[in-house]
């Protein structure tokens, strides 16, 4: 980079987490210039997932116009699936694309030694990405709307846990991510990795088939597993689908969730590092 | 004749020495395998959750529409196991490694194809097959040797299409000079709308992978070609020349990209 905004001259702040605070926040901005630079490639994934989408679509309408299946009709669908689609396009791949190859070239070690928590900085970094993520994942919602003439607007009851349970799918995604990125210290793969994830969360998450379509077991299992509220739960939020307490505890699900696999992603990585062999030098 | 010969000999070769070097990470070979394995299931799960509510979508029952997938499945699994070096294009032409393939004397398009054996290839053709298997003695249809003979040759066209395709649209890599085969993935995403019969999309989407990039030839025609079903029959008797077309395409595409090449770097 050549960025000639670093002021090398200013002094550090004397506090050191607000030192951390400004790294971070640079470390966001990084993230989100380098996918404008790659721009190109960005959009051509994006338009990978439009066209999934785009199939759901059609699949759904088609299903449904024979009349609602399991509370389900075709305008209530639209908006379901729509919102499921730009929840599944935040933290997407980026996050765990950039770890696993740092990790398996060894470059981790360079990490290792920065005065910057690699966790926070690896969130820092998808918060970065995230904002263009969401924009361009909007956009396209917003697009697909219009040609499958309209979505409703969200159901005015919950509103309010819609929008807590929509910003609440940041962390759990990165969880989720972040976690998955750091099996790679121990299985040295990723793309193989990463088609499993994404493959379990496209299910459990209810992205392709809200989560009443499954059988018992799988409905249940997935409402209390951290993958509900990657998609589902923002998705029924909005299509009035959820009310009540039901309501109300899956986005205490979410809730919690975010902080358990906050969590475990700290012992996994201390348990990388005590694991962690880097060749040459 | 014996030209070919020695091609097909080379090819062979070619691919073995890198299911050689692709074994020697054991490790790799399952979690390839496996997650393959994984993410078509899912694909199958989800027909069947539809279809738990649903008897039927536009006139096709579960085990038609497991047919459809199967062939993407497989047609995927085969393009992996021999033709996975598509994928490499955006980094050989980009990267200036193209170089190093223009002075052996064997055709760059088959080095290219040749130049890399998918791992998750072995996964998709045991998946794919199997529910090849379980859909063509589910579906509703006499089965006599002229229909598997059909079925067969049908299945290897749309392999066919699929591998024309890829090496199609990794074509671009020629004039997106990117290092990042992102075009080719999403014209591949827009080829997974085949899964699914056709007569669910709107006019446009059906001619665009009917017609522009003819994905539905890798399974929604063949699977109408076994199943008998309307028109859509006598196109998918068509599948082989299909797959010839896309092939020759493919390859004329690359041979457009090769005389415009300019190598990179030094």
């Amino acid at each position: 980079m050549t960025s000639a905004t670093v002021p090398a001259a200013a002094p550090l702040p004397a506090d050191t987490r607000m030192r951390r605070l400004r790294a971070y926040r640079r470390m966001a901005r990084t993230a989100l210039r380098s996918l404008m630079a790659y721009q190109t490639s960005f959009l051509f994934g994006m338009l990978a997932s439009a066209f999934a989408a785009l199939s759901m679509l059609y699949l759904w309408r088609s299903v449904l116009s024979s009349g609602s299946r399991h509370g389900f009709d075709w305008p209530q669908m639209k908006a379901y699936l729509l919102v499921a689609f730009v929840a599944g396009s935040l933290v997407s791949s980026y996050t765990d694309y950039r770890m696993a190859n740092r990790i398996r070239q060894g470059d981790v070690a360079l990490d290792l030694v920065r005065p910057v928590d690699y966790q926070w900085g690896r969130f820092a970094e998808s918060l970065g990405f995230v904002v263009y993520e969401a924009g361009t994942a909007v956009a396209v919602a917003l697009v697909a709307a219009l040609i499958f003439g309209g979505v409703p607007l969200p159901d005015p009851h919950t509103w309010g846990l819609f929008v807590v349970s929509a910003l609440l799918v940041f962390p759990l995604r990165f969880g989720i991510v972040y976690v998955s990125g750091l099996l790679v210290f121990w299985t040295q793969n990723y793309v193989g990795v990463q088609a499993a994830r994404i493959a379990l969360i496209t299910l459990f998450s209810g992205a392709l088939v809200p989560l009443v379509f499954l059988p018992e077991w799988m409905r249940v299992a997935s409402a209390y597993l951290p993958f509900a509220g990657m998609a589902s739960t923002p998705a029924l939020l909005y299509s009035g689908g959820l009310h009540g307490s039901a309501a109300t505890t899956a986005v205490a699900v979410q809730g919690v969730w975010s902080v358990v696999l906050w969590w475990l992603a700290r012992a996994m990585w201390a348990g990388a590092c005590r694991k962690l062999t880097v060749h040459g030098g | 004749m014996a030209e070919l010969r020695r091609k097909l000999w080379l090819y062979r070769r070619l691919l073995g020495a890198h299911v050689r070097a692709t074994l020697e990470y054991e490790a790799d070979f399952w979690i390839m395998s496996l997650s393959a394995v994984l993410v078509q299931g899912i694909g199958v799960v989800f027909l069947w959750a539809i279809f738990r509510s649903i008897p039927r979508i536009n006139g096709w029952q579960f085990w038609d529409v497991v047919l459809i997938y199967a062939l993407v499945v497989v047609a995927e699994g085969l393009s992996v196991l021999f033709a996975q070096g598509a994928w490499t294009m955006a980094v050989t032409v980009n990267l200036g490694q193209l170089d190093a393939l223009l002075v052996r004397p064997y055709p760059p398009v088959l080095q290219v194809l040749g130049s890399q054996v998918g791992m998750n290839g072995l996964g998709n053709l045991v998946l794919g097959g199997a529910l090849l298997f379980a859909a063509t003695s589910h579906v509703d249809v006499v089965w006599n040797a002229g229909r598997l003979a059909l079925t067969v040759l049908l299945v290897i066209s749309a392999a066919g299409v699929k591998v024309g395709l890829n090496l199609l649209t990794n074509c671009a890599a020629f004039w997106l000079r990117s290092p990042y085969s992102m075009f080719a993935f999403s014209m591949h995403s827009l080829g997974e709308l085949a899964r699914f019969p056709i007569t669910i999309y709107g006019l446009v989407v059906r001619i665009a992978i009917t017609a522009v990039l003819p994905y539905a030839f890798m399974s929604y025609f063949p699977a109408a070609a076994v199943l008998s079903a309307g028109t859509a029959r006598w196109l998918g008797l068509l599948t082989p020349a299909v797959a010839v077309y896309c092939l020759w395409l493919g390859v004329a595409v690359f041979r457009h990209g090769l005389s415009r090449y300019e190598s990179s770097g030094n």
